[in-house]
């Protein structure tokens, strides 16, 4: 990462009591990245994020947003930092645009700049026609709207969002992913869902937390332009040494009793593979693409593949 | 940014029926005490002159009112700060450039605001008399500031006990418990010796009877500005170990 890093977390620890919520988180996160936390419930997300936010202090380690120390300026590195958790914060007697002008001065935005502020973070998250709305009357999505929009109303330079397309219909999804996408031109964004195909969608890294510890770290960019694997089962005895001498595969692994996770060679196709294979006699009697690497690699680190 | 959390305190108070109430609530009740004491001094048997009607007027008006605000300042500061916990928007607060004191300071001068208006009541009923009797307002202000201090104190107990619980009805219980328990703190006086006369001084209910009875002293100035300051103090040490 050559990028001066947004958010740093260097040994991050949070403990309650004897039980240990996370262990050793180790992060930077640049400008332009968008980070996917992923973990069964009860994985440590929650408190990772209340830590980066600065809700909660961590037991040990530090956590910086862009370069200020949060623990010991907490004030000016939050300026720099946007959040919206599990659940929208909302004051349910507060009109749409009472409530976000209430979040921009909160942010220390100068006065004759919350006006503008409101009506670009409106603009933003759709809620232009709501904004003389009630908030306790508003719907589950559109109060995940306006949990959007305080989250991004002061520009931060660091946004996390908590499991931001909960509630939403498949048509806000799509919207709210296309604005994540937006707002990781200007900023640092780490994503909290239990929505694999939303994290590969939207995320460039993804970080999978079990147990409170990290469990995988990876760039998805990098696996994204991977060609995909194929599944196949075979009725004939065969192995992986066999399988790597036929002209379309370009590495096999063994995936269980006489099935084999097949990559293809460049230019091949599944329909080539599926025609040695049937010229080859090896009773070929299952041929899939693989589900996405994401989804295995989560089910890989949370020690569920056979559930999957 | 205090004015800014004091504004909102004062908006979520009026924009809901809470505000309101407190004050017809209030108006109400004050109001059926100040024509129960003018009974006294009306008619062929009435009681007293100029002076005993000032005198009744402020132990009955700002008396009750100090009681009722007993009961429902703690209330209002522990909801106020407890119900960010419960509704899940104290995370709003707590990842924005907002300092605990801020916070405090900010709920505090927000509830002092509608607990002015309620102060206010008593006098603004000893202000129907003007013209008809000899009313000493000079004598009701001291009294309303009494009663002021007094629901501020009350709050700022509510605001840290606020702090020790999520729930603002337990928060509430506690506030209860230590202001009646200092409330009753001179009465260690008449069990004890002479000697423990500072137990005295610790209770709110002497330092208020002063200003009922018109008299403004800078030592019980000085108590309410440092018993709201201790429990500030500790509200924010408790609040800052939430985060631990």
């Amino acid at each position: 990462m050559g990028a001066h890093p947004i958010l740093e977390a260097e040994a991050v620890e949070r403990r309650y009591g004897n039980r240990q919520a996370l262990v050793g988180l180790d992060l930077r996160l640049a400008r332009g990245e968008v980070l996917g936390l992923l973990g069964p419930n009860g994985a440590g997300k929650t408190t990772c994020l209340r830590v980066l936010s600065g809700n909660l202090a961590p037991t040990a380690g530090r956590v910086a947003i862009a370069g200020i120390d949060l623990a010991r300026e907490p004030l000016r590195a939050k300026r720099q930092l946007g959040y919206l958790p599990e659940r929208a914060p909302i004051y349910p007697e507060l009109t749409v645009n009472e409530y976000l002008t209430f979040c921009a001065r909160l942010r220390r935005l100068p006065r004759r700049a919350v006006a503008e502020a409101v009506d670009r973070a409106k603009a933003r998250t759709g809620l232009v026609q709501a904004g003389s709305r009630l908030l306790g009357r508003l719907s589950k999505g559109w109060r995940q709207r306006v949990g959007l929009a305080q989250a991004l109303i002061h520009d931060p330079e660091l946004i996390i969002l908590d499991e931001p397309t909960d509630g939403l219909d498949p048509m806000q999804t799509r919207e709210v992913r296309s604005l994540i996408a937006e707002l990781a031109d200007h900023a640092a964004v780490i994503v909290a869902s239990h929505v694999l195909p939303e994290v590969q969608a939207v995320c460039s890294r993804v970080m999978i937390l079990r147990d409170g510890r990290v469990q995988h770290h990876a760039d998805l960019r990098a696996d994204a332009e991977a060609p995909p694997w194929l599944r196949v089962r075979l009725e004939r005895p065969t192995t992986a040494d066999q399988l790597a001498m036929l002209e379309p595969v370009a590495a096999v692994e063994p995936a269980g009793h006489r099935c084999f996770r097949i990559a293809l060679a460049d230019d091949a196709t599944a329909a080539q593979l599926a025609r040695v294979l049937v010229a080859q006699q090896l009773g070929l009697s299952e041929l899939t693409v693989e589900r996405s690497d994401l989804e295995r690699i989560f089910f890989q680190n949370v020690g569920a593949e056979g559930v999957a | 940014m205090i004015g800014l959390l004091a504004r909102r305190e004062w908006g979520l108070a009026f924009k809901t029926p809470l505000g309101w109430s407190l004050l017809a609530l209030s108006l109400v009740i004050l109001a059926w005490v100040f024509l129960r004491v003018l009974d006294r001094f009306s008619g062929l048997d009435a009681a007293g002159g100029g002076a005993g009607l000032n005198l009744e007027l402020t132990h009955n008006l700002c008396g009750t009112a100090a009681v009722l605000m007993l009961l429902v300042a703690p209330l209002l500061a522990a909801r106020s700060l407890s119900g960010e916990w419960r509704e899940g928007t104290f995370e709003l607060v707590g990842a924005s450039p907002v300092a605990a004191h801020d916070l405090l300071l900010g709920k505090l001068l927000g509830l002092a605001g509608l607990m002015l208006l309620v102060a206010l009541l008593p006098l603004a009923l000893a202000a129907t008399l003007i013209g008809a009797a000899p009313v000493d307002l000079g004598m009701m202000v001291a009294a309303v500031l009494g009663l002021w201090l007094t629901c501020l104190l009350f709050a700022a107990a509510g605001l840290f006990a606020a702090t020790l619980t999520s729930q603002p009805a337990l928060a509430a219980l506690i506030a209860y418990a230590l202001l009646v328990g200092l409330s009753q703190l001179g009465r260690a006086d008449a069990l004890v010796a002479q000697s423990v006369s500072w137990l005295d001084w610790l209770s709110w209910s002497q330092h208020l009877f002063w200003f009922l009875a018109g008299v403004v002293r800078l030592g019980d100035l000085a108590y309410f500005a440092l018993l709201i300051g201790l429990f500030l103090a500790l509200a924010q040490r408790f609040l800052v170990n939430r985060r631990l």
